[in-house]
């Protein structure tokens, strides 16, 4: 049995200003095992987040069944942590307070709190920084803070809905590096929904492709590449064939998404 | 450690930003002082006519005459209870009702009509009535400064609340926090600015009313006090108190300010 298994899941949203209800995504199964990285693309849309946060637990599914560690999901749990896109920080907590805002939450006993915050702060590089507040950190700092809230509670399986979405081009490859070496001392289960092809394919064991109308799986893809990963590999031949690959998945999707403006 | 120690952002000693605050504070100092002579000697050379204005240098000798007397500290120590007290029940009450009402949809449009009304009727056009119920004691002046204050902290913590950031909100429910976790962890630390703000407000009109209250009917109190001077044409002794409350006033609202800035001050992506 794998550590994560969804079964035939639906989530329907209610429709503003109507009775109706529309279907984010349907029939998605997927299992994924402990210790893996899985990263999640597809077209702006498709129902990335949603899937994420029925994992976390934040949303109620119509159909279908989430487990983790043979335990139905029916809300959140400290096996689960998410890292959001932006904007989930605390303004008026330092760094340092941040990260103890989940430890905190989930009930940490008093003693553990500081010294646990402290070392995770200084795991994703922010020792300098504990007593800053997010306004005075940059987009890429605020994600570490983000990243290291959501390990500090010592979670089963990291949800990471688009960390790096807000960051440069250069910035995300060395957050995406850091993220790896972090992930490769204990191997946490990762779940990683991203815009870029080239990041899923470097930090997935699998990439995910979703579709659209409604969400759904439209295949996996194993990514056979060695690790450590380097920045080397995006340009070796494996790396642009599976680039291409996904591409064309991706593209398929979006000329749907072209169709339904024309009909409409 | 060394990086911080150079670029910490959190204390500034840099000059600029001193100069910038001894630089206001000294303009307005010397509005005011400007202020003063243009009065004092507007009255000395009779452009205006000093029974109806005094003159600062009278007023000040005033001060220093009623600030010696019993009389005066009995005045303004019944003032000052009848606003403490009320003023503290307002905060008592209005903080957790702009919590709950803020929070709750269903409760909020059950009682937000009444509280509306109430906010924007002129509360002070109830004091007859409170007179009627309370007596002309302290307890109707307590009420009206409650009444005067409560409204406005209640409207603003309702704000803050319903300002609040949705995503902060589902990022604490995702570590599991509990309805308990989320007032005391997120709403209420980032709703305080308008909590502040609303408390800033009810200064203002807790003064006011206090005072006003005191006129209409009373046997003490600095709005007493102005009443008895005013029939009196005793512009001196009248000016002082007004001053008082003034300076009362004007030094707990900025104490509040000061607050606001420090509890805005991350907000501030500057
Ligand atoms: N709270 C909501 N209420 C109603 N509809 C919603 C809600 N959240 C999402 N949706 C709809 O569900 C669909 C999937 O949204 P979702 O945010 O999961 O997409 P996504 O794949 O994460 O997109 P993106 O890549 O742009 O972040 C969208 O069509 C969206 O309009
Ligand atoms: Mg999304």
């Amino acid at each position: 049995m794998s550590q994560i298994e969804i079964r035939d899941v639906s989530i329907e949203y209610k429709k503003p200003k109507s009775e109706e209800t529309f279907v984010a995504i349907q029939g998605i199964n997927l299992a994924i095992e402990k210790g893996s990285f899985v990263t999640i693309v597809g077209a702006s849309g498709c129902g990335k987040s949603t899937l994420l946060l029925a994992l976390a637990g934040l949303i109620r599914r119509a159909r279908g069944s989430i487990r983790v560690e043979g335990r139905d999901v029916t809300g959140p749990g400290p096996d689960r942590a998410m890292v959001f896109q932006d904007a989930s920080l605390l303004p008026w907590r330092s760094v340092h307070g941040n990260v103890r805002f989940g430890l905190e939450l989930q009930r940490w006993s008093r003693d553990d709190l500081n010294e646990r915050a402290a070392r995770f702060v200084r795991m994703v590089g922010l020792g300098g920084f504990a007593d800053y507040h997010p306004h005075q950190l940059s987009g890429g700092m605020r994600q570490r803070v983000n990243i290291a809230r959501a390990l500090a509670v010592d979670p089963q399986v990291l949800l990471m809905d688009e960390p790096f979405g807000a960051l440069d081009a250069q910035t995300r490859e060395v957050m995406g590096d850091e993220l790896l070496r972090i992930w490769e001392r204990d191997k946490k289960t990762a779940i990683f929904v991203t815009h870029s092809i080239d990041e899923a394919i470097f930090l997935g064991d699998r990439v995910v492709v979703m579709g659209r109308n409604p969400g759904h799986i439209r295949d996996v893809v194993e990514i056979d590449l060695p690790r450590p990963r380097a920045a080397a590999m995006l340009d070796s031949a494996a790396f642009i064939a599976y680039r291409r690959k996904l591409r064309e998945y991706i593209a398929g999707d979006m000329q749907s998404l072209q169709m339904i403006k024309d009909v409409a | 450690m060394t990086v911080t120690d150079q670029i910490a952002p959190r204390r500034t000693f840099a000059i600029g930003p001193v100069l910038d605050r001894y630089y206001g504070a000294g303009v307005s100092t010397v509005s005011v002082l400007l202020f003063l002579l243009l009065w004092e000697f507007a009255a000395e050379w009779n452009w205006i006519n000093i029974r109806f204005t005094s003159q600062p240098s009278q007023v000040f000798r005033a001060a220093v005459v009623l600030f010696q007397t019993p009389v005066f500290y009995h005045h303004a120590w019944v003032s000052f209870s009848e606003f403490v007290l009320g003023f503290a029940l307002a905060l008592v009450v209005s903080i957790p009702v702009g919590l709950v009402l803020g929070t709750s949809r269903r409760v909020r449009l059950f009682v937000e009509p009444p509280l509306m009304a109430l906010y924007t009727a002129p509360r002070l056009a109830l004091l007859p009535i409170l007179i009627v119920w309370l007596g002309i004691g302290m307890a109707s002046k307590v009420a009206v400064v409650f009444l005067g204050a409560v409204f406005p902290i209640i409207v603003n913590t309702i704000a803050g609340v319903r300002d609040a950031d949705q995503r902060l909100l589902q990022a604490a429910r995702a570590f599991g926090a509990n309805q308990i976790d989320i007032f005391l962890k997120v709403l209420i630390p980032g709703s305080l600015p308008a909590i502040l703000m609303g408390v800033r407000l009810g200064i203002g009109r807790g003064l006011l009313s206090v005072i006003v209250g005191e006129m209409f009917v009373s046997e003490a109190g600095i709005g007493y006090q102005l009443m008895t001077y005013g029939q009196g044409m005793h512009m001196n002794n009248l000016l002082v108190y007004a001053f008082v409350v003034s300076f009362f006033g004007y030094g707990l609202t900025m104490s509040v300010r000061v607050l606001e800035d420090r509890v805005r001050s991350w907000r501030s992506v500057a």
